[in-house]
């Protein structure tokens, strides 16, 4: 019961240090923090419109954070859920404005969010591949790829993408078939997410793919000599993690945006690190893990209206998070990692 | 221990002898009791392998700690608090063949030291701690890697270090060796100093008696029921696979184990072992010839060995697939992740039919503590091996290689695996059994072969033991290729 | 021929010092993917100190001192609490990122002014040399800087007993410590060497490329940095010509992209990325990393 309570209260803690640290960076700046401080609580959660739109900034946050958590949990570091996340949405732009009759009935949000999963799940295992085949560090090759995810929807919303009119650099609308159904703004994105992570969840603790990937994720070489391949199972995680980044991508877009434009995504990649990390990478804390990260995004903007602080004062919220997450006793995670030693090291 | 004394510290795996050393050389902090280097007491005081260094007591470690990817001469400036601040190759060159030379040592200079034999990184060590005017010199089992010509050369040299003065604390198993060169004997068992004796008076069995305190009754061994007219149980032909050494290449190895029988391979570290191991474990692809269970050819590779019923066990946990930050119950499973078996059903881990099944696993093979769900991480060796005897000989294998099964072990898990062993053979089973502690292939194995530099050679029946060191040396040219 | 090895130099220049505080770091066998934010912290304060004191000097010593500072945190975070290096690295970006968006949001609410620039070394006589002075000398003295630092990170490296421990430290630590080298303070000054090139390297941006800060404006040189260091075989002249390999491309696609080739611009933006994907799927593998490097080092016996 005392270590249940514990491993609740220290990301508890982690959160509210890293508001207190953010405070602190505020008044340094010159800013009067009590003021912000209630513009952003009152923003995020002060009416049911602040509240859905705490909901709405916390489903993307909580796909991509359990797209981190799935790729962590399997020793493969994935720094390229917001790259995937654009492939996805791309993907989903594609199908939704070039493939799909614009006239189409409810039935369209099907392939929209299919061809979201398989973008992010291609461009997860790109990186998978280069890792498997060419021994290049993913943590690398994701970072990179979040670069040229973003320039190539840059390229498709100015080219081949690019809207009828040609007026701005944005896609054409979705059909409207393709948009997520939604209630009083909540859109069908919402409880698809929370399934996800009941999925995911599911996927990691009782399935025989989770069990294989676990194993590898503890130790890579060990689960070798056991008959699994470090490899194989490495790309596919980062295949799975991209498939849920991706429908993140594909949820924002036919949930949200309706159209593809540069920005898409809720943050930089990073933030779901902090999502996946302040919830020790179990899929299910992600869920208020991504939605304490939702209601700050969300009040951080009330907080700039109100308050004139800029909202990226939340990355820095992030960041005291993923620090105090991994570097202290109190919240500590071990992560597990083994170097797999090179041929001839010996 | 007084200066110019060759000091023999003789104990089992585990009698506290690795602990001793490291608190000697500053990595343990002792918690109490007190150390006294040349008179000075050193502890309690602050005590750093800086420290220890300082006051000139300085480690020759069985694995060198050399930094392999540097020279013998950057190795021996970069911890010295004399060195200069600049580092010129060319003066350091000739200052360490200087100083190699005034103690006899013959060390190359200009090559990495991970290109270096053996023997030539121990007394690139043994230079280095000289370097650092070490007046104690600890030497763990400096032997046990060489060949015999290289010991050979070794012994004049430790004694010469005694004649200038440098007290050497000789850390070995080898009774013959500490009798030949050291001159008191300290024992240890089970972390206490159990006598010091005279090495030369004292009588080798009762350095034995002394080392393992009380007498350990005999295995009980069944004749060989060898079953003639039947395809072996496992065969090797023309095995051929790269090396992570050169050493360790495998040349054409060829081997019939019949059922009923342990063959035993005897070998010094580094002649292949792993590289044999990692293809019979199914990680490592050979390039040549063929391995065949009951007659039949298999693919080489972990699920099809084990679909074949070729079962595995390693002396290193990660060898052994042991998945540190999975529970007892996870680690018994992890094979039947992708074979089937009642712990997975349609795609999915039965984790109660798991942790069952690891409940009766810790019954029937006195796992301890007996808690399916703790982390094989936090087990002790001997429970740890258990966890993987259990895994390996539950899916029913006739074949076991087992390489090194005891390494770190304690003697009572070391003689349940041995027990294990011999149960399958007696069972009808047929066990490979390699492992480097030539004790342990004689007192198991119905047939030896000894390995050397990825061959095979056959041991006759009649071979004593001093000649069959000499094989595995590969000092003379005996026998065929099996 | 003469502008576009320019061209090449001063884009491989901010690479090459990223790259060479890299090196140092991952040869103490810490990886540093923090380097980015370290980076773009640099050219923030550079950028805030040369604009309010009208003095680009002092913006490069600021810029040095920032990314020092916040190195630091890493160096806790990685060496003293043993925090596995890629999060605590993907915190550091994530930190700099948000800091400085907002700091430069609350400092120049009016509108992002223009940077004094770091005029070039006014020696006599060197920029007129033949071929190379003014690439060398004609624009900016981080150029000459850059290369001369290459030749000091070599230099110290092979040659100096401080070199031969930090080699040790990353090779085998363990060895390292059983020496009596400090594998803690090794790494905490290589961490800090490291985040000053890293400085350097974000300085240089503001005070001699774009002449102003914008978000996020290192835009990735600091992960391409990281790739230099693989492809540069972890050594100080690897890392220079694979820097100048991406310079001289850098700036060949710029020249093709002024002469009016068709390649969108989007897509020419994507290509160092791409081409940097490339190179370590060509390269990795081949190189050897130090040892230990990505490995936290605690004392114990086994």
């Amino acid at each position: 019961m005392k270590e249940r309570l514990r491993v609740l209260a220290s990301p508890i803690a982690a959160a509210l240090a890293s508001i207190g640290i953010a405070v602190g960076v505020l008044l340094a700046l010159g800013h009067a923090p009590l003021g912000a401080l209630e513009a952003l609580v009152r923003g995020a959660g002060g009416s049911p419109a602040a509240w859905t739109g705490t909901l709405q900034k916390s489903t993307p946050l909580l796909l991509t954070g359990l797209a981190v958590a799935l790729s962590f949990r399997c020793g493969v570091w994935n720094i390229g859920a917001e790259g995937q996340l654009y492939a996805g949405a791309l993907a989903a732009t594609f199908v939704a404005t070039r493939w799909l009759p614009a006239d189409g009935g409810a039935w369209l949000v099907a392939p929209v969010l299919v061809a979201g999963a398989l973008g992010g799940a291609g461009f997860g295992a790109l990186a998978g591949w280069l890792r498997a085949a060419r021994g290049v560090s993913e943590v690398i090759s994701t970072i990179l790829l979040n670069f040229v995810a973003i320039q190539l929807v840059a390229y498709a919303i100015q080219g081949p993408l690019q809207e009828a009119p040609r007026a701005y650099p944005q896609s054409d609308p979705l059909p409207h078939g393709a948009m997520l159904p939604a209630l009083d703004r909540l859109h069908l994105g919402v409880p698809l997410a929370l399934i996800a992570a009941l999925v995911v969840a599911f996927l990691i603790d009782r399935t025989a793919v989770g069990f294989r990937l676990r194993a590898v994720g503890h130790a890579p070489e060990a689960a070798r000599f056991a008959g699994l391949s470090p490899e194989r199972l490495g790309t596919l995680a980062l295949a799975l993690a991209g498939g849920l980044a991706g429908l993140a991508g594909a949820v924002e877009l036919a949930g949200m945006t309706g159209r593809l434009y540069e920005g898409l995504s809720p943050g930089p990649g990073y933030t779901a690190i902090a999502v996946a990390l302040l919830a020790r990478l179990a899929p299910l804390a992600v869920i208020p893990s991504a939605l304490f990260f939702g209601a700050l995004a969300n009040g951080a903007l009330a907080m700039q209206r109100e308050a004139a602080i800029p909202s990226v004062a939340t990355q820095v919220v992030q960041g005291i998070v993923i620090l105090l997450s991994v570097g202290f006793a109190l919240g500590r995670l071990s992560l597990a990692r083994e170097r797999v030693p090179s041929e001839g090291e010996a | 221990m007084a200066p110019g004394e060759i000091h023999a510290l003789l104990g089992e795996n585990g009698a506290g002898k690795s602990t001793l050393m490291n608190v000697l050389i500053g990595l343990v902090r002792p918690d109490t009791g007190s150390l006294c280097v040349a008179g000075a007491e050193v502890v309690p005081g602050p005590w750093s392998p800086r420290a220890a260094l300082r006051s000139g007591v300085a480690m020759v470690h069985q694995h060198s700690t050399l930094v392999p990817a540097m020279s013998v001469p950057e190795n021996l400036c970069f911890g010295a608090a004399t060195a200069p601040v600049w580092f010129r190759p060319a003066r350091e060159r000739e200052r360490v063949e200087r100083l190699a030379g005034s103690f006899g040592l013959d060390v190359p200079v200009d090559a990495r030291v991970e290109d270096l034999s053996v023997g030539q990184r121990q007394r690139a060590e043994i230079l280095r701690a000289l370097d650092r005017g070490a007046r104690v010199l600890v030497l763990d089992e400096p032997t046990a890697a060489l060949t015999a010509a290289e010991t050979r050369a070794l012994f004049p040299a430790l004694a010469r270090l005694r004649d200038r003065g440098v007290a050497l604390l000789f850390i070995s198993h080898k009774l013959d060796e500490i009798r030949e060169i050291a001159d008191r004997v300290t024992v240890l068992r089970r972390g206490r100093v159990e006598a010091t004796v005279s090495a030369r008076e004292t009588s080798a069995t009762e350095l034995g008696r002394l080392m393992l305190g009380h007498e350990i009754p005999p295995l009980a061994r069944a004749a060989r029921v060898a079953i003639e007219g039947r395809p072996p149980a496992l065969a090797l032909r023309d095995l051929e696979a790269p090396g992570s050494r050169e050493a360790g290449r495998l040349r054409g190895l060829r081997l019939e184990i019949f059922a009923g029988e342990i063959v035993g391979v005897a070998g010094i570290d580094g002649n292949g072992q792993r590289e044999l191991e990692e293809v019979l474990a199914g990680v490592r692809e050979p390039v040549a010839g063929e391995i065949e269970v009951d007659g039949r050819r298999v693919r080489p590779g972990v699920r099809s060995l084990r679909a074949a019923g070729v079962a595995h066990v390693s002396g290193e946990r990660e060898r052994g697939g042991l998945v540190p930050g999975m529970s007892v119950a996870e680690n018994l499973a992890v094979k039947s992740s992708y074979d089937g078996g009642r712990l997975f059903a349609r795609g999915l881990y039965r984790r109660p039919a798991a942790r069952e099944n690891a409940i009766e696993a810790i019954r029937r093979f006195g796992i301890d503590p007996p808690d399916p769900d703790r982390d094989v991480a936090t087990l002790s060796g001997g429970n740890a091996q258990k966890v993987a005897v259990a895994r390996e000989l539950a899916s029913g294998a006739r074949v076991l290689v087992a390489v090194n099964p005891t390494r770190g072990l304690d003697v009572g898990s070391a003689r349940f695996v041995h027990e294990q062993i011999l149960a399958l053979r007696d069972a009808g089973g047929a066990v490979l059994l390699v492992s480097t502690e030539l004790d342990e292939v004689l007192a198991l194995a119905d047939r030896v072969v000894a390995m050397v530099r990825g061959r095979f050679f056959d041991v006759a029946r009649d071979t004593d033991t001093a000649r069959l060191g000499a094989i595995l040396l590969g000092e003379t040219s005996v026998g065929d290729a099996a | 021929m003469d502008a576009l090895l320019e061209a090449a130099l001063r884009l491989a220049t901010p690479l090459l010092f990223a790259a060479l505080g890299e090196l140092l770091v991952e040869r103490s066998g810490v990886v540093n993917i923090g380097i980015e934010g370290l980076m773009l912290t640099g050219a923030f304060a550079a950028f805030a100190v040369a604009v309010t004191t009208a003095s680009p000097g002092l913006g490069v010593a600021a810029g040095v001192s920032a990314s020092v500072a916040l190195g630091m945190v890493f160096a806790w975070f990685v060496v003293l609490r043993s925090a596995d290096q890629i999060v605590v690295g993907t915190a550091v970006n994530l930190l700099a990122l948000g800091a400085t968006g907002l700091a430069l949001r609350s400092l120049f609410p009016g509108g992002i002014p223009a940077a004094p620039v770091v005029g070039p070394l006014e020696i006599p006589g060197l920029a007129s040399l033949p071929v190379v002075g003014t690439a060398l000398f004609g624009a900016t003295p981080f150029v000459p800087t850059s290369l001369a630092a290459t030749l000091c990170v070599a230099l110290f490296l092979a040659r100096t007993r401080a070199g031969l421990r930090w080699r040790a430290v990353g090779e085998v630590a363990r060895a390292a410590d059983a020496e009596g080298v400090r594998v803690a303070a090794v790494r905490i000054g290589a961490i800090a060497v490291g985040a000053a090139f890293a400085g350097i390297a974000g300085a240089m941006l503001p005070l001699a490329q774009s002449n102003t800060f914008s978000e996020g404006m290192t835009a990735g040189r600091g992960f391409i940095a990281l790739a230099i260091v693989i492809f540069g075989r972890w050594n100080a002249i690897g890392c220079a010509a694979a820097a100048l390999f991406f310079g001289a491309t850098t700036a060949l696609q710029f020249r093709l992209q002024a002469r009016g080739l068709a390649v969108p611009y989007p897509l020419a933006l994507a290509l160092p990325y791409v081409l940097t994907l490339a190179v370590l799927a060509i390269a990795t593998g081949r190189a050897r990393a130090p040892r230990d490097l990505g490995r936290p080092y605690r004392r114990e016996a086994h």
